[in-house]
């Protein structure tokens, strides 16, 4: 439950840091770093318009969105202490979990009717179906190292003992940090500040929600920044003890923050058509993480 | 009353232990005779609640029954009036169906039952065994013939007319039905290919429905061909057990292995059962033939007869004695590439059946998957892998069935209500039919193996066995398997873009054409079956480890001949998995339970405030139209491109010419063509043709030259035995 608690406070600044980190890259001085969840308590309180063409499934799709981001939530540990949902391939059912969200969020958008709408559908089905093999490779990795299958186990056994084993995790932690930008809809893959829906992908998916709705969807997008910024973190805690592990979580969080505003500042945005190629180039990082493995367990003789 | 009933149970008895089956045609004259005295003592010892005790000879009294059952109904849907005819089919299957699933509920419960009937000199006693296996078919076959059988009665109410067209449909119906249960009951390779024959006949004669379309009769021939191609293959393979043991018998498949090769008899079954079940590149008949059947008919043949299939490998393997790692990597490849091809392909077509084809090619290969982990299983002395991976298919087996069947018969109600199998002519379709939509969307989240449905359970199973794989410790088997791992979990991604798509362009949005008749929601009829299917799908989804107990049991006992893990094969390996999967079941619960929390909190948040409604935001564009929606050939356009080495798009229109200032209306279209199909297949077909084209003077029509022939080919035999070259 402790990772629950954390990933939910590390969550309240996580987009903040990130607006603040590009606005002192280009020189501004920028919003409070509570400013994006301020935003969010006043979507909450305001009413909603809807589209006439919509039906039910727009109107339940971004509870069902933020609901399976909970659930994942649930299942990541933290250091020692284990997650409310562990059980042997858990980092299975957290991925169909969080697809489950991105089945409706999907459909929502397809809900509107609207070209614009559908077109950011397409992207993010494209993109994240994607994304998919390269984090399993990753997991099928650190269970072949660990010989556990739960996120919770995996990650206390996992060792930073030799050279290989950094290269492995330095490893490990791009692939993650691509799989954050590209299921949150970051900066190589997507920018978040484009003005034309054209060039949009997460953007124009939630065009037509609004009011709680839109709420919901923007706080789930900061739970899903800090919910991988856990698992990344989970990479480096190990067996530390708490005292240290909690204050290493949220320094971890933050660089992180801090790394995704300075992409953001100094990155622009791939052309919609090379986005496949680097989302897929993924997997092949992943495999070298399995070649890697392969190495430290002495597998090639 | 009771005591009457009894002895009447030992008349019937006693008949077929003297009578003993040595004529045909008297047997049946007396089955019909004493079809109602069989039937009152079956019913009184249902009610007695006593047949776990019922014996061998009481499960010949049901085959019995259900074939006089099927018999009478036969002459008898010639007869009765055209309303009838479809209450007469549902009543035939559904007492088909109970008399069948009673031995196989035994089975399943661990009680083999063997018996044998006489079938002339020739083939002798022909063995019959419902083990473990067979009834685990057997059900899943049941359940999906008679959903399909009540969704058919309200999907064929409209050829109110055609009255020897319905008889015929019918009649062929409870036969197909029948002879698919009496394939997984045969332990005799020549009667076996029978039953296999009268199958594939009668559901291709089943396909054919709308014969008189000329698209509908291809795709029957090409069924009805490609069929025969692998009843060749099966023929070669149980000719050559036959050669090789002097019998027919399944049991002799176990000499054979003993003695031979492994590798070759499998890989001639592995043909001749892979073009049922649909692997690549044996799949062409599946895209065509399922679109062209009745959409019941497409249900039940994608959740059942594909499946014989797997039935048949799964049998064949329990015969296997070596060379299973060797096997088990050729079905892993074979299976990620079938499951890859399959979906992508899915993905890109605009048939709405035709897609769900495509999707069971998918599955096929999940299943393969784990068919190909058990058999490593067997290989490297992993009990638990031999469960995981052949208890992920089995359960996957009975999953597609469920799921599949359901997606068809959604998809039926859609084509029934628009005509029209063209899902970019439609949308909106959740506002005229909402409840056929949810089921749609029920079925396209269970199929993308998201919980909390059923298709997650299957899934996580061959993860499991996958995961497990890797442990073993092998450096080839951890890349095939870590490349498997990353398969499979593409090929849940694609199919999450090829249900939203299909899903959002069917039923979201607006319309997209007005349609000739505006469409309703389905009968009730039609709907009952589906929900029938839910429940059972909701059942497997939320007391998974029931399930998976029942196929420990079923793998436990099944008839693997001196496999090398004999020894270690205790169910009770199954136990860890079993707690995961209902601890699975209960965070699928919260999760229903967390997302209903959040609706509340939304509910309340929302009371008081200003709801309105609007127009879908244009982008600043004021007048858009329905023609506009994004359609799901641009949706998974993008997908087209990046496999554009595999998925051939076709297009055609005419270009615009310099000069040609004032532009007249064209015409534009494009279509995907099946890689392996077009290039390969037909590719081999025409240069076949071209060869045989050679030989097209053997055959000129003359009568003086088949004369001549004959006698050419009498002369030659004449020499040959004068010459003592054949006896």
């Amino acid at each position: 439950m402790l990772s629950f608690v954390l990933i939910l406070i590390a969550s309240v600044f996580f987009t903040g840091i990130i607006v603040r980190t590009k606005s002192m890259a280009s020189g501004r001085k920028g919003p409070g770093i509570m400013q994006p969840v301020k935003d969010v308590v006043r979507l909450f309180k305001k009413g909603a318009v809807y589209s006439r063409t919509t039906s039910f499934i727009f109107q339940i799709a971004p509870t069902i969105y933020f609901s399976s981001v909970v659930m994942a939530m649930m299942v990541v540990p933290f250091g020692q202490s284990r997650g409310f949902i562990s059980f042997n391939g858990d980092f299975v059912f957290f991925a169909y979990v969080l697809a489950l969200g991105k089945f409706f969020s999907i459909i929502s958008a397809l809900d509107t009717g609207s070209s614009f709408e559908g077109m950011g559908a397409s992207r993010e089905a494209l993109y994240s179906l994607l994304a998919e093999p390269a984090f399993f490779i990753l997991m099928g990795s650190f269970a072949l190292l660990t010989g556990y299958t739960s996120f919770h186990e995996m990650f206390a056994a996992l060792h930073l003992g030799s050279y290989i084993s950094y290269a492995i995790a330095i490893l490990a932690t791009f692939v993650l940090v691509m799989i954050v930008m590209i299921e949150n809809s970051r900066m190589p893959i997507d920018d978040p500040k484009t003005h034309l829906e054209l060039t949009m992908i997460h953007e124009v998916m939630i065009l037509d929600n609004s009011g709680f709705d839109l709420g919901l969807i923007m706080s789930a997008g900061f739970l899903k920044f800090a919910l991988y910024g856990a698992i990344i973190a989970n990479l480096f805690l190990g067996m530390v003890p708490y005292q240290y592990s909690i204050p290493l979580f949220f320094i971890i969080q933050g660089l992180l923050a801090v790394v995704i505003g300075l992409i953001e500042s100094f990155i622009a945005r791939f052309r919609m058509s090379h986005n496949p190629q680097f989302i897929f180039a993924l997997t092949s990082v992943s495999l070298l993480i399995f070649f890697g493995v392969l190495l430290v367990l002495g597998k090639f003789v | 009353m009771p005591a009457q009933l009894i002895i009447n149970v030992h008349i019937v008895k006693n008949d077929l232990q003297t009578g003993k089956w040595q004529k045909t045609m008297e047997l049946i004259y007396l089955r019909i005779e004493n079809t109602t005295y069989f039937l009152i003592p079956l019913l009184c010892k249902i009610l007695h609640n006593n047949f776990p005790g019922l014996q061998m000879t009481n499960a010949i009294i049901l085959m019995d029954v259900s074939w006089a059952t099927t018999i009478v109904a036969v002459v008898l849907m010639c007869f009765i009036p055209t309303t009838k005819k479809s209450i007469l089919a549902i009543f035939t299957v559904i007492i088909n169906a109970i008399l069948t699933s009673i031995p196989a509920v035994q089975a399943l419960g661990g009680t083999t039952t063997d018996f044998s009937f006489y079938a002339g000199t020739f083939l002798g006693d022909v063995p019959i065994r419902i083990d473990g296996l067979s009834a685990w078919f057997i059900l899943i076959i049941n359940f999906t013939s008679i959903t399909g059988v009540i969704y058919g009665v309200g999907y064929l109410k409209t050829y109110k007319n055609a009255a020897y067209k319905l008889s015929l449909h019918w009649i062929l119906f409870i036969l197909f039905h029948l002879s698919m249960i009496w394939v997984t009951l045969l332990q005799n390779g020549f009667v076996f290919l029978i039953a296999w024959e009268i199958m594939s006949l009668s559901s291709m004669l089943l396909v054919i429905f709308d014969g008189h379309l000329p698209k509908t009769l291809q795709a029957g021939v090409n069924y009805f061909v490609q069929m025969h191609i692998s009843i060749v293959f099966l023929t070669i393979g149980f000719l050559w057990v036959y050669l090789e043991t002097g019998s027919f018998g399944f049991h002799s498949f176990q000499t054979f292995f003993a003695s031979n090769n492994n590798l070759w008899l499998f890989i001639i079954f592995f043909v001749g059962f892979g073009l049922k079940a649909g692997f690549i590149p044996l799949h062409s008949w599946l895209p065509h033939a399922h679109p062209a059947a009745p959409s019941h008919i497409s249900g039940v043949m994608s959740g059942v007869i594909v499946k014989l299939g797997i039935y048949g490998l799964i049998r064949v393997i329990s015969y296997v004695q070596s060379d299973f790692n060797l096997l088990g990597e050729i079905i892993i490849s074979i299976s990620i590439l079938t499951g890859l091809y399959g979906i992508l392909n899915a993905a890109v077509h605009r048939d709405f059946k035709k897609m769900l084809a495509y999707c069971t090619i998918e599955n096929i290969g999940i299943i393969g998957i784990g068919i190909g982990l058990g058999m490593i299983g067997l290989g490297s002395h992993s009990p638990l892998l031999y469960y995981l991976g052949f208890g992920g298919a089995l359960l996957h087996v009975l999953n597609h069935s469920l799921f599949k069947s359901l997606l068809f018969f959604a998809a039926g109600s859609v084509y029934q209500q628009t005509h029209t199998r063209d899902m970019e002519r439609l949308g909106g379709l959740i506002k005229n039919m909402p409840q056929t939509a949810i089921i749609f969307l029920i079925g396209a989240i269970a199929i993308a193996g998201i919980p909390p449905f059923n298709g997650f359970i299957s899934e996580f199973v061959i993860y499991s066995g996958l995961i497990e794989g890797l442990k073993l410790g092998n450096i080839n088997l951890s890349s095939l398997l870590i490349l498997s791992f990353a398969g499979l979990s593409l090929m849940g991604g694609l199919s999450i873009l090829t249900f939203t798509k299909s899903f959002g362009t069917l039923f979201l949005g607006n319309e997209r054409e007005t349609l000739p008749h505006q469409p309703h929601e389905v009968t009730r009829i039609m709907l009952l079956p589906q929900y029938l299917i839910i429940a059972v799908m909701l059942s497997i989804a939320f007391v998974p480890q029931w399930y998976l107990a029942i196929v420990g049991t079923l793998l436990s006992g099944m008839a693997l001949v001196s496999h090398p893990i004999d020894q270690g094969l205790d169910v009770s390996l199954l136990a860890g998995y079993s707690k995961t999967l209902s601890h699975i079941s209960l965070y699928s619960l919260l999760f229903i339970a967390v997302i209903g929390l959040f609706w509340m909190i939304r509910h309340f948040a929302q009371k008081n405030k200003s709801i309105m409604t609007g127009n879908t935001w244009g982008c600043a564009y004021v007048a858009p139209n329905n023609r506009m929606q994004y359609t799901g050939k641009s949706y998974s356009k993008p997908l087209g491109k990046r496999f554009s080495f595999m998925l051939i798009e076709k297009k055609r229109y005419p270009e615009i010419m310099a000069g040609e200032i004032f532009p007249q209306p064209r015409k534009y279209s494009s279509h995907y063509l099946d890689f392996i199909e077009h290039y390969i297949i037909d590719n081999a077909i025409r240069l076949l043709l071209t060869i045989v084209n050679y030989f097209k003077f053997i055959q000129n029509g003359r009568v003086q030259s088949y004369v001549m022939y004959g006698i050419v080919f009498i002369l030659t035999i004449f020499i040959l035995t004068l010459l003592n070259l054949v006896k």
